[in-house]
């Protein structure tokens, strides 16, 4: 290591950011969340190199040109194949649910259309992993990262000719926080945001958040920013605005929607012509639609209903790692589950390798009974993998004095989650466990079953004992600790209370630093993978995807696909 | 729905007098002669059959465990696995014997809910005419204006969908077009002279459509309960398919076909198209024998 | 005849006024809290509550009945609980589209299926008139999801003759269009072949049967002649009560078939109303397949009147 390299830089870098350097120094984190941290923080393009380069290694083979590409450029895909100037993608995405509307949206097909004309502070990477400037250049936090200075790309213009300024990204946070975003509630309030001149604005947080930054990009949905002008509740595909890359030109609820190249983008001259969205209800009409040659690329897909999609050399599948999983939760307060080892017993009867080859055909991580997926940078891989083990379940339940249990088990219809209730059936069934599995609608799933309105108090206190829900990809798992763990969370359909857990949380939200951080984590996934108050068998792969006729299309886990560097293959 | 077009009731043979007991029995006789000479009616029982032996003995006889045994996702027929694999790796031909339990018993309880209702409905619609009829009449026209498919859908949706309700639901539509098919063939009998008789005779309303009329209609009712049976699989199985009929993890056929069609493109036509077979050969079967009946009923 | 028409078209609102009200009664049979059911399990209780209120599907139920019979009355069907725009032109876009599907299964299925009929009615107890009556009972009895995803298979994707979805790109010509219906309608033809075929084949043969037929073969007329003179026009009228019927009931079929071909229909519309309890369009839904049924059997009763020369007399009546 360049020790004289490395001081300089230290000595020139905030306590957060020394914090990540360390963390990269000592090789307690890859190369790889260095770089996307380092991103986060604000550090930049050049510092993230020197650093790379002061612990020995090559920054040349950065993966994924991380938050270099702030401007996305056609060159990006001047190493892959000869690209063609012009055509349009035509594209398959779920109908969004309603009108546009920025602010209340709440479904992946909305944010697909809406994030193609509007744009965020912090966009995604071109690996789609992690955020990269966007309409904010460059930003930074104070020491304990209470206040964020966001410095905003200048020259950059409306769709309809104003200028983007501060004061739209103010109005737009106001908005959210008038709103009660779910990102941002309890982060920030309608002042937080303030104008320091035109192309800076300051946050000031409610409380000290490392993660802000995600808060504010292409990981919130909502937070695309609109201009002052535009109301809460009014809807974008009336008022065709946008800084994007992409002009919308018609919008139908029943068909689909037509974008434009917006010639005026800041991000420079885009190589397609347009992109032409069309509205499915279902994903296997999609993957009709796209072997009948009438669609080149999905915003999502899953593994059962895509398999025709792997089998196709001439489809290339965008997978990414992400946080989405189901939790299996069992009820600790009364019923058969109420002792430890009869859910660790259960627990212990997954056969976790073998589901996630069936339901996902690999394309997933294994879990261990805990929500840190091994994507965050502070997952702790020392805490003991639990695998299929019937005789150490069935000796559990001996221990616990239950000989054989009979239960059901409640799933909601939704993707894989019917067969996932199969296969733990089938594992249980082995060690005495015998399940019945009750597959609902989701509304009356959620309702009546994972977190029934009645009792109130304490929250989904009427839950069943035994049941499966799907859980979203998060940037960071405050949501699924906060919501479904912490004691009297509004999902805790376990009843699951344990003041040291709540402490573990507390400590993981108040760290700042990312070694704090995965020290709470440690703390976090070893109480939860003891306790066991839900299982997690895996946290799987999203799935979007394009003909190898087009290049460049990059898409995050949340619906929204860039095809502003995307072009067609000569 | 296609389910609405019965056939027209059959009002003949029309007796003049009311058959005694043992005419009866000698007609049942000659009946079923007539009937085992049809070989619509033996290859339509044969198949049914075979489907009620695989409902009630399938995981006995069946190759594999089609809940428990797990091989490898979605493989090409071959002497291991007659049928292929299912995408979690079931043996398909073991899923294809064990489900024809739910639709085989799902079925026929429907198509019987709808037919008693529908018989005493319709017996009392024909019977008495007048304002009740009118009023029946518009409230069963209003049922019949929509397919079957769309108010099944609707109910499912806000009851909830289970096995019961599917059952309910299905009876309950069914009723309607029953009731329409018995009005008629009531309509044809109370001008004979064999109601005006028990009318002279001073009996009641009740006596003479249950002990006079039904034995009489009898035959249409058996034809129509049989094509019943044939709709109501096709019903229920149509259900299953836009998810709000039977219920995973079932095996059942139309759920089957629901859970695995979109894969037939990928060229996984197997898991798929033995379930559809399944429902076509027990669907055809039973309207085989509906169609013989109903020769026989007419003859 | 014009004492006839009046009379049937009051019979017609009567039923439809019964229909709104019977799809309002099953939409409100359990209290279900429509806003949560449009956000889902993760929005926040205060949105939820707003858009209730918005709604109005907190108001006691006798209010929501009458606001919804009023609104019927006036053509003004509401806006959609889902997608927040009038249900009016959603509906009538989706008609249109439904429309011109059922249409093309119509016209695919009737001229086969009263050709197979007759054909099999003239071979009567031949091995190809049970060939007839066999294929007909079996296409009859699978249902169209099952037909529609073979021939997917098949046609669209095995042999590539045509698109595998029935939504045609913007802007096609007519030819283009029917080019992409024409899958999604044979798969729907297929079942109503089994019904009109059979139809028109026991017409026939009763007419066959009948003794001015006898009387016109006796004559010496060719067989030809007897049936395009005489037993057409005859036999056929069953048949034209079963089509007036089927337009009804294809609706039911429709449903299956634009699943598969992601062809956004009534079928579609229905279903995904009927998913997000979205009760102005269902209701609505329902109040158009009710009037295009009661259409189509109206003017089946009036061709059959027109065929029938004692049928016309007794509706003069």
């Amino acid at each position: 290591m360049d020790q004289l390299r490395f001081d300089r830089i230290r000595r020139a870098a905030s306590p957060l950011e020394l914090d990540l350097v360390e963390s990269f120094a000592q090789g307690r984190i890859t190369r790889r969340q260095f770089i996307n941290r380092g991103v986060v923080l604000g550090l930049s393009m050049p510092t993230i190199a020197a650093v790379i380069a002061a612990c020995g290694q090559t920054p040349a083979a950065t993966p994924g040109a991380t938050g270099a590409s702030a401007a996305p450029s056609a060159s990006d895909g001047a190493s892959a194949p000869p690209a063609t100037e012009g055509g349009v993608i035509r594209v398959a995405i779920q109908r969004p649910a309603g009108p546009l509307d920025p602010v209340g949206m709440q479904d992946l097909g909305s944010y697909g259309i809406v994030a193609q004309s509007f744009e965020f502070l912090c966009t995604l990477n071109s690996a789609g992993d992690d955020i990269a400037p966007g309409l904010a250049e460059s930003w930074e936090p104070n020491e304990d990262g209470s206040v964020w200075t966001f410095k905003l790309r200048s020259g950059v213009k409306w769709q309809d000719g104003s200028d983007f300024t501060a004061e739209d990204v103010v109005a737009t946070m106001a908005r959210l926080a008038a709103a009660g975003n779910a990102g941002l509630k309890g982060v920030i309030d309608e002042q937080s945001a303030v104008v320091t001149d035109p192309t800076t604005v300051t946050f000031n947080l409610l409380s000290p958040n490392g993660n802000f930054p995600y808060l504010v990009s292409v990981f919130n949905a909502q937070s695309v920013i609109t201009p002052v002008a535009m109301e809460s509740g009014m809807t974008s595909d009336e008022v065709k605005n946008g800084t994007g890359a992409w002009k919308l030109d018609s919008y139908d609820q029943a068909t689909g929607a037509t974008f434009s190249r917006n010639e005026a983008w800041w991000g420079g001259r885009t190589p397609l012509d347009g992109v032409e969205f069309t509205f499915f209800d279902e994903i296997g009409p999609m993957v009709t639609a796209y072997q009948g040659g009438q669609i080149d690329a999905i915003v999502q897909f899953d593994v059962l209903s895509g398999e025709a999609l792997f089998n196709d050399p001439n489809f290339s599948i965008i997978a990414t790692r992400t946080a989405l999983h189901r939790q299996i939760w069992m009820r600790v307060d009364t019923g058969q589950f109420a002792d430890k080892r009869v859910r660790q017993a259960l627990a212990y009867t997954f056969d976790r390798e073998a589901m996630v080859q069936q339901l996902f055909r690999g394309r997933a991580d294994i879990g261990n009974d805990h929500v840190i997926a091994p994507i965050y940078p502070y997952f702790d891989e020392s805490v003991p993998q639990r695998n299929r083990d019937v005789e150490r379940a069935k000796a559990l339940l001996a221990e616990a004095g239950v000989p054989s249990l009979n239960a059901v088990l409640h799933a909601g219809e939704l993707l894989e989650i019917p067969d996932l209730a199969v296969l733990i059936k089938s594992g249980a069934a082995e060690a005495g466990i015998n399940l019945e599995v009750a597959v609902e609608s989701l509304d009356t799933f959620y309702g009546a079953q994972w977190c029934p309105g009645e009792p109130a108090e304490p929250p989904c206190s009427g839950a069943a004992e035994l049941g499966i829900v799907d859980y979203g990809h998060r940037a960071t798992p405050d949501v699924y600790l906060n919501a479904a763990l912490k004691s009297n969370g509004i999902w805790n359909s376990s009843q699951y209370m344990n003041p040291e857990f709540d402490a573990a949380f507390a400590e993981f939200q108040a760290a700042v630093g990312v070694d704090a951080q995965k020290a709470a984590c440690k703390k976090i996934q070893t109480i939860l993978n003891e306790d066991v108050p839900i299982g997690v068998p895996y946290f799987y792969n999203y799935l979007a995807g394009n003909s190898n006729q087009f290049t460049g299309v990059y898409s995050s886990a949340l619906g929204q696909m860039f095809f502003s560097s995307a072009s067609k293959v000569a | 729905m296609t389910s609405a077009v019965t056939p027209a009731p059959v009002p003949e043979p029309v007796p003049t007098v009311t058959p005694g007991r043992s005419e009866r029995a000698q007609a049942r006789v000659e009946t079923i002669r007539l009937l085992l000479r049809k070989p619509g009616f033996l290859i339509g029982n044969a198949i049914v059959l075979f489907w009620l032996f695989c409902a009630v003995f399938g995981e006995a006889v069946a190759p594999h465990d089609p809940f428990n045994d797990f091989f490898a996702g979605h493989q090409a027929p071959s002497p291991e696995h007659l049928f292929g694999t299912d995408r979690l790796g079931r043996d398909v031909l073991s899923r294809v014997m064990v489900g024809a339990r739910d639709v085989l018993i799902a079925a026929p309880i429907a198509a019987l809910i709808g037919v008693v209702v529908g018989t005493l409905l319709g017996l009392v619609m024909g019977y008495y005419q007048g304002f009740i009829d009118d009023v029946l009449s518009r409230i069963v026209e209003a049922f019949l204006a929509l397919p079957v498919i769309m108010v099944a859908l609707l109910t499912l949706v806000v009851l909830g969908s289970s096995t019961v309700v599917v059952v309910l639901v299905v009876g309950i539509l069914f009723t309607p077009i029953v009731a329409r098919t018995v009005r008629s063939a009531v309509l044809a009998e109370r001008q004979l002279d064999y109601v005006t008789a028990a009318k002279l005779r001073g009996e009641s309303g009740p006596f003479i459509m249950v002990r006079e009329i039904f034995p009489n209609i009898l035959p249409p009712i058996v034809v129509e309960l049989t094509v019943r049976i044939g709709y109501a699989i096709f019903t229920v199985a149509t259900l299953s398919f836009l998810g709000v009929g039977i219920q995973p993890p079932s095996p059942d056929w139309g759920l089957q076909v629901a859970e695995e069609y979109n894969n037939m493109i990928a060229g996984i036509w197997w898991p798929t198209l033995f379930p559809a077979l399944a429902i076509a050969t027990t669907v055809v079967a039973v309207n085989l024998i509906a169609d013989a009946l109903q020769s026989v009923a007419s003859e | 005849m014009a004492r006839f028409l009046l009379r049937r078209l009051v019979l017609s609102l009567i039923t439809l006024w019964l229909l709104a009200t019977i799809v309002f009664v099953i939409a409100n049979v359990l209290p279900t809290d429509v806003g949560r059911t449009i956000l889902g399990p993760f929005a926040p209780q205060e949105s939820v509550d707003a858009l209730n209120e918005r709604l109005g599907t907190n108001d006691p139920i006798l209010e929501q009945y009458a606001r919804s019979m009023g609104n019927l009355l006036t053509l003004n069907f509401g806006e959609s609980f889902a997608s927040k725009q009038p249900v009016g032109p959603l509906l009538a876009a989706a008609i249109l589209r439904s429309l011109k599907l059922a249409a093309l299964a119509l016209l695919i299925t009737i001229p086969i299926s009263i050709a197979a009929g007759l054909f099999a009615a003239r071979r009567r107890d031949t091995k190809w008139d049970r060939g007839v009556v066999l294929l007909g009972l079996t296409s009859a009895s699978i249902p169209e999801f099952v037909t529609g995803t073979i021939l997917v298979v098949v046609v669209g994707v095995q042999l590539k003759l045509l698109p595998v979805l029935a939504t045609p790109p913007r802007d096609a010509d007519p030819l283009t269009e029917i080019r992409y219906l024409l899958m999604p309608a044979t798969a729907m033809a297929i079942v109503y072949f089994g019904y009109i075929a059979r139809m028109t084949r026991a017409g026939t043969i009763e007419v066959l049967q009948s003794d001015y037929i006898r009387t016109a073969t006796m004559k010496g007329l060719t067989t030809g002649q007897v049936i395009r003179r005489h037993v057409l026009r005859n036999a056929l009228i069953p048949t034209v009560a079963v089509i007036g019927v089927q337009i009804g009931y294809l609706f039911g079929g429709i449903i299956g078939v634009e699943k598969i071909f992601n062809y956004n229909g009534m079928g579609q519309l229905m279903l995904f109303a009927a998913q997000r309890k979205d009760i102005p369009v269902l209701q609505a839904g329902a109040i158009v397949v009710g009037v295009v049924y009661m259409a189509a059997t109206l003017l089946a009763d009036l061709i059959i009147a027109w065929m029938n020369p004692r049928a016309r007399a007794s509706l003069a009546r």
